[in-house]
């Protein structure tokens, strides 16, 4: 099989956030929130572009703009993630939960693993603003789930886990 | 407790001004190939419950959300050809002990079957919980 990146075993594809450059990395060692039971996530690079006509051309022209990044995702609501455990000192994401960093518009820094977290593995890097927070429960499917979104502030960042 | 303890409980609670019916924490065998509620007419059996768990939510760390399908038949059998008074409210009593289950859905559906002179009233409830 091509070299295709499979998650189904648990430990792969990894959302890691903190409000300190440097500690967001997806280790379990890290000080950064290890975001649990995200039922996705999309990796989002939009590269923006201005297209336009000249007259001794038959077809339009593009020149790109910067690029819209974004990281969108879904997870199962976990009380101490979203709410936060309220005593952490060193990462005030993992204090203030999914919930408090949104409100108090925080920047956080984020590092998404897409292999895992073992060394030489591939990941991304960057920061931003959570957003998008839209928790919603129903009697079909009685726990709480919501969608997040990362307003990526700037470029993403490939690196590899050391 | 479990859902065919709960079962039996509310059972017993909402038959309880229906003198002339009973309620048995057995389950509902046979001997000599007769299920007991033809035996003991008028006593209500509740069956060992039939279950079925599945993904509610797939999460990509594998701590999925479960969901479990539980379904339970309950039994009764009268007389058909002189049937008790106050049947119906038995049944419908017999129905509302979905109520003393906690699940986030719930439902009951009632069948009968004749054999003979005896209708067999099988109430099947089914729960999911999370």
């Amino acid at each position: 099989m091509a070299d295709v990146i499979n998650v189904s075993s648990g430990s792969q594809a990894l959302l890691a956030l903190s409000n300190v450059a440097g500690l967001s990395s997806v280790g379990p060692d890290s000080n950064a929130m290890i975001v649990p039971q995200l039922t996705d996530i999309t990796v989002n690079n939009s590269t923006g572009v201005y297209r336009f006509k000249t007259l001794d051309n038959t077809a339009e022209s593009a020149v790109t703009t910067p690029a819209t990044n974004q990281i969108t995702t879904n997870l199962i609501v976990d009380e101490t993630t979203f709410f936060g455990d309220g005593s952490n000192t060193i990462n005030s994401v993992v204090a203030d939960g999914l919930f408090g960093a949104s409100k108090n518009k925080t920047e956080i820094y984020f590092s998404i693993g897409f292999e895992g977290a073992d060394t030489g593995d591939s990941i991304l890097t960057g920061k931003g603003f959570i957003s998008g927070l839209a928790p919603t429960v129903n009697m079909d499917a009685p726990v709480w789930t919501t969608p997040v979104t990362i307003e990526v502030s700037g470029d993403f960042t490939k690196a590899t886990q050391s | 407790m479990s859902i065919r303890d709960n079962l039996i409980t509310a059972l017993t609670a909402n038959l309880s001004g229906h003198s002339s019916f009973g309620i048995s924490s057995e389950l509902p065998y046979s001997t000599a190939d007769t299920p007991l509620y033809l035996k003991n007419l008028r006593t209500v059996y509740v069956d060992e419950l039939q279950e079925d768990v599945t993904e509610l939510f797939n999460c990509l760390d594998n701590n999925d959300v479960m969901q479990t399908e539980t379904t339970c038949t309950v039994y009764l059998a009268t007389d058909a050809k002189n049937q008790p008074t106050d049947i119906n409210t038995v049944v419908a009593n017999i129905q509302l002990a979905r109520n003393g289950v906690t699940a986030a859905r719930k439902s009951s559906e009632v069948t009968t079957e004749l054999d003979a002179d005896v209708i067999t009233y099988n109430i099947e409830f089914n729960f999911i919980t999370v």
